[in-house]
């Protein structure tokens, strides 16, 4: 019966992307830094600090201060997006954990009213100290 | 702070209510109350799944990377526009058995198995249920945190989707028959389209599709995404003030392609219905 195979459909859908999630979640390398960078969003700053970070894996963690609702961007050193957070309602925070395993130079955004190219900012990933 | 999160509610919220509550209306005109239960199962099985799928994959686990989450938002998308494509169809045949003046059948044509009213129900809650999840567990910690105004507006804000697509039912269950098909139908039409578009920006963003940057027209000063005509225009119809070339024709071709295969069968049925007649008294005369 139709009914039962779209059901398996969307059942298997489902399962198929959370277990590429698992697989592509679970190896978190061992010896690879972890930065933590509280990002500060208002209607007209974004305050990221420090705005650096060691190649590795790196926490932004964005609090919305603002009146509006806000997104978080890093862009690679070719412009592309490496990650995003979207719907940063105000008075709510969001982390967003990325690997970045090159070292140069990102440009991360906070975006309030969540249009335009936002409020830009430089971010340097550096090459991890040997150890 | 009340009102933001309240949009933010209210857009995350809005198309699943209304799918759902289309689907209501066609059970209820289509004379199958009995599939109702089926519909809430599906509503709630889609909100108990993106919870635990939220606080197990997102919190408990290890976080989706970027990609991850774009590739998953994407193929949600597909899927989605599957069920409300195949949902559209049905909603032709019971249309073009009306037009063929068999009302008496009507329910007869419209044997669904109550699975696939609940897979229906299921995919339109779920596509925007881990989304909202996230945003519920944030707004929570906020609350936890003395801020109770993002987590109030978010149910605010869904809270009113149900009232709109409340009074969507309303208004659709008043139509009389043909036009609640044809209407109903269409609006699912523009729905699907725009859930489609969304996954293609999805799918890249992932780069799993080229042309990110290639923007189609930008109108973001006009509709702005956070204005309440930007949040109804994006609830109900995914509508992006800046989409690329790729959604745009995406788009497009499901429109254009999905809107004359709903609509063009049941005029030529109508039309041929309407010829017979007249030969028949001619012949007679």
């Amino acid at each position: 019966m139709s009914g039962h195979r779209l059901v398996r459909l969307a059942g298997s859908a489902l399962v198929a992307g959370n277990v590429v999630a698992l697989i592509a979640c679970g190896g978190a390398e061992p010896g690879a830094p972890v930065s933590r960078i509280p990002v500060e969003a208002t209607d007209h700053e974004c305050r990221v600090t420090p705005p650096s970070a060691p190649a590795g894996t790196v926490v932004f963690e964005v609090s919305n201060k603002g009146t509006t609702t806000t997104e978080f961007y890093l862009y690679g050193p070719g412009g592309e997006v490496v990650s995003e957070v979207e719907d940063i309602g105000p008075g709510t925070s969001r982390e967003m954990a990325v690997r970045v395993d090159q070292p140069g130079e990102y440009t991360t955004a906070c975006k309030p009213g969540m249009r335009g190219a936002g409020l830009r900012g430089g971010f340097t990933v550096t090459v991890p100290r040997a150890g | 702070m009340l009102f933001s999160n309240g949009l933010i509610g209210l857009r995350e919220g809005l198309e699943a209510a209304l799918v759902v509550s289309i689907l209501v209306a066609f059970l209820v005109r289509s004379e199958r109350r009995s599939a109702l239960p089926a519909v809430w199962a599906g509503v709630a099985a889609a909100v108990v799944l993106s919870v635990v799928v939220t606080a197990v994959l997102v919190y408990a686990v290890g976080r989706m990377t970027f990609r991850q989450q774009e590739i998953f938002g994407g193929l949600s998308s597909l899927v989605a526009v599957v069920f409300v494509t195949w949902m559209i169809f049905w909603m032709r045949r019971a249309a073009r058995t009306i037009a063929a003046q068999l009302r008496g059948k009507l329910s007869e044509a419209l044997q669904i198995g109550p699975l696939a009213v609940a897979a229906v129900a299921f995919v339109a809650v779920a596509r925007e249920g881990v989304e909202t999840a996230v945003f519920f567990f944030a707004s929570m910690r906020s609350a936890g945190a003395g801020s109770v105004q993002p987590l109030l507006g978010l149910l605010l804000g869904i809270a009113v989707a149900v009232v709109l697509a409340w009074l969507l039912y309303q208004g659709a269950i008043k139509l009389d028959l043909g036009a609640f098909f044809t209407a109903t139908g269409c609006l699912l039409v523009f729905v699907a389209a725009g859930v489609l578009a969304y996954g293609v920006h999805d799918l890249q963003e992932a780069s799993l599709l080229p042309g990110l940057h290639a923007r189609a027209f930008d109108i973001s000063a006009q509709i702005p995404a956070e204005s309440w005509y930007g949040t109804l225009l994006n609830g109900i119809f995914n509508f992006s003030p800046d989409p690329s070339v790729l959604e745009v024709v995406a788009w497009l071709g499901y429109v254009v392609v999905v809107l004359a295969l709903f609509l063009l069968p049941g005029r030529v049925r109508r039309s041929v219905l309407l010829l017979r007649p007249v030969r028949a008294r001619r012949i007679s005369s």
